[in-house]
């Protein structure tokens, strides 16, 4: 019996090891080119078309797969001299959103991107036609636009497959001017483990913080060995956020040489960037507002505190408005906040109790979600002319709850088209 | 005082190994196979081979790597072996998973090691007289080396676990010679190595 039971003890074990082998899943945009989009005689929208098409829309066709109504929003992202416009769609079910670029051709806007399902792996390729008579004529004309007067008509697709199921929007209302709110994109737009098109905590993902409805980005704020500040989030390299390349164990006993050289960020080979690279593409590639700085070391904070005032500074230059604000998770980041010369003037965020927030003189309290909604605490920090966020907002549903029975002036999320689709489509 | 004090301890522990060893000597030749019911051993594997990094993935192209796949790994195994198939114990040693020289986009050169001392709860039991399995999991401490823009090391605990095989030619009634052959793997980092070792087995204790 005993010689038995061991034979099935290993039988079993070689089971569950051949049972633990995963499956990798992957998600890339779509590779779909539109000829038409593409033509001579088309081109790019203007900035004041952008904005006369951001509103709620009716799911005319295509609500199976996206839900009965939809958000539009416009976001730009500037490169070199241009500046490119991307029309945003959010979605209420499955976390679903578009992307989308627009042209002109004549009086006709042709917008052409992909959508995506976060709730899945889903993704595909979209092509939207607004005719003169639709609403293309009275978008470039700067007419008013109604309920029906504009209706962007097409088809989507599975994958890299040619679009060709039926998909049209019709708009409903312009965008509600509810109360304003931060809607802020956690780890710079969202996680490497949503297959996003560019790594968590990279340069390349801070342009689509936006293009997903975001107003700002938090990041993760870690110190090399030679003192640089860079982003990255986990305490130490690993596969779940870089290219396997044998090196493992804390960031902070790398220079930053060796990380840029040895480096890439897990799904677009991106590098790890610098703290001023990243303020840098904020600052002069983006429309974003806000930046939380999430200090994940225990140092003093000179440095970014420094890099915080230089690039207040030039966004003040520039006549942008952006505010950066200096993160303090813990009490050991809140000690190093204190030695900062005249510390209760430096924009701050204090993630601990609301007396924290008021002996830092802090900008804004940021309590975690599981603490609930936490009216009086809010309230309390609104008459003291504070703000306050709440952390890390991801299922819809809290989402609802936090706009509907919630006080508070932002939402940090991992799915911001989420919050932007649930703060937008409040009547 | 404490000096007299701990060399008693050793001189205790030593006298009781020595004479389980010397109780040992009351077997035939060696086996893994449990013996008559009450009886018990302590048996150590020391282990020292090869090996074989198979995968393709570690050192990625844009460092234009020279991988080096073959390494040296050293282990050594203690169980305890009861009057049951199933037997238990602890194995730790070091290895190197992997290492490759490299090159970065500017044309600066560097290496790169990736080294590792498992330590891991192993479950054995004997096929036949000779013939010996192994499963085992637990931490590896991974340690990287590097050599790039100046010398760097770090290092991180991954879960881990190991299978093997092992044949053992008997060389008397408390050793043997065997070959083993097994597969490592740390999961922190899906690493993972085919090695081929020599077995040197020693059956210190027995009651």
């Amino acid at each position: 019996m005993p010689y038995s039971l061991t034979r099935t003890t290993f039988l079993a074990l070689g089971l569950l090891l051949l049972g633990a082998c995963r499956r990798d899943f992957d998600v890339r945009l779509p590779d779909n080119r539109w000829e038409a989009f593409e033509a001579p005689g088309t081109a790019p929208l203007g900035a004041s078309v952008a904005a006369r098409m951001e509103g709620v829309y009716t799911v005319a066709a295509g609500s199976d797969r996206f839900g009965a109504d939809a958000v539009g929003k416009w976001s730009h992202t500037a490169a070199g001299a241009d500046t490119v416009f991307h029309f945003s769609l959010f979605f209420g079910k499955d976390i679903s959103y578009l992307v989308l670029e627009g042209r002109r051709r004549d009086s006709t806007l042709l917008l052409h991107g992909y959508w995506r399902s976060m709730t899945g792996i889903e993704t595909g390729a979209v092509r939207l036609t607004v005719t003169p008579e639709a609403g293309g004529r009275a978008l470039l004309l700067g007419t008013a636009i109604g309920a029906g007067g504009l209706v962007l008509e097409g088809a989507y697709g599975d994958g890299n497959g040619t679009p060709d199921r039926p998909l049209r929007f019709s708009f409903d209302r312009p965008l509600a001017a509810s109360r304003p709110l931060e809607i802020v994109a956690h780890r710079g737009g969202g996680t490497s483990a949503d297959l996003l098109p560019a790594s968590e905590n990279s340069l390349e993902i801070l342009p689509y913080a936006a293009r997903f409805g975001a107003t700002g980005v938090e990041i993760d704020v870690r110190l090399t060995r030679d003192g640089v500040p860079v982003l990255y989030h986990d305490a130490t390299l690993n596969e779940r956020l870089i290219v396997k390349n044998g090196l493992v164990g804390p960031i902070e006993n790398y220079t930053f040489a060796q990380l840029d050289g040895l480096v890439r960020l897990v799904r677009g080979n991106e590098r790890i960037p610098t703290l001023r690279a990243a303020l840098e593409t904020i600052l002069t590639r983006t429309p974003l507002r806000f930046v939380w700085l999430d200090t994940k070391f225990d140092a003093p904070i000179d440095g970014l505190r420094a890099l915080q005032a230089e690039f207040q500074q030039r966004a003040a230059v520039l006549g942008r408005p952006l505010e950066i604000v200096i993160g303090i998770p813990d009490e050991q980041v809140l000690e190093r906040f204190r030695a900062l010369p005249g510390h209760r003037d430096v924009p701050s965020l204090v993630e601990l109790e609301t007396a924290d927030a008021e002996s830092v003189n802090a900008r804004i309290w940021a309590p975690r979600w599981t603490l609930g909604l936490q009216n009086d605490k809010v309230a309390a920090m609104q008459a003291q002319g504070r703000r306050a966020f709440v952390w890390t907002l991801d299922l819809p549903e809290n989402v609802a709850l936090f706009l509907r029975e919630g006080r508070f002036d932002g939402i940090l999320s991992n799915y911001p088209t989420a919050v932007a689709y649930a703060h937008y489509i409040r009547p | 005082m404490r000096t007299i004090s701990v060399r008693n301890h050793v001189t205790l522990i030593l006298s009781l190994l020595l004479s389980l060893a010397g109780a040992a000597q009351d077997t035939t030749e060696f086996t893994s196979k449990p013996g008559r019911a009450g009886r018990y051993s302590l048996v150590a594997y020391f282990n020292a081979g090869g090996s074989y990094y198979s995968a393709n993935r570690g050192a990625p192209a844009y460092l234009q790597p020279s991988l080096r796949r073959v390494n040296p790994l050293a282990t050594v195994r203690v169980l305890w072996h009861p009057d049951r198939q199933l037997k238990a114990g602890l194995e730790s040693g070091f290895m190197t998973f992997y290492s490759y020289g490299l090159k970065d986009s500017l044309g600066k050169k560097g290496r790169v090691s990736l080294d590792a001392v498992p330590v891991l709860l192993v479950w054995s039991m004997s096929v036949t007289d000779h013939l010996n399995i192994f499963a085992g999991s637990g931490a590896y401490f991974l340690t990287t080396h590097l050599d790039y823009e100046g010398k760097s090391k770090a290092s991180r605990l991954a879960m881990g676990w190991m299978a093997a095989a092992s044949y053992i030619w008997p060389l008397g009634k408390n050793a043997g010679l065997g070959t083993e052959f097994k597969w490592m793997y740390a999961s922190g980092t899906s690493s993972g190595v085919l090695a081929l070792q020599v077995q040197y087995v020693w059956k210190f204790a027995h009651w």
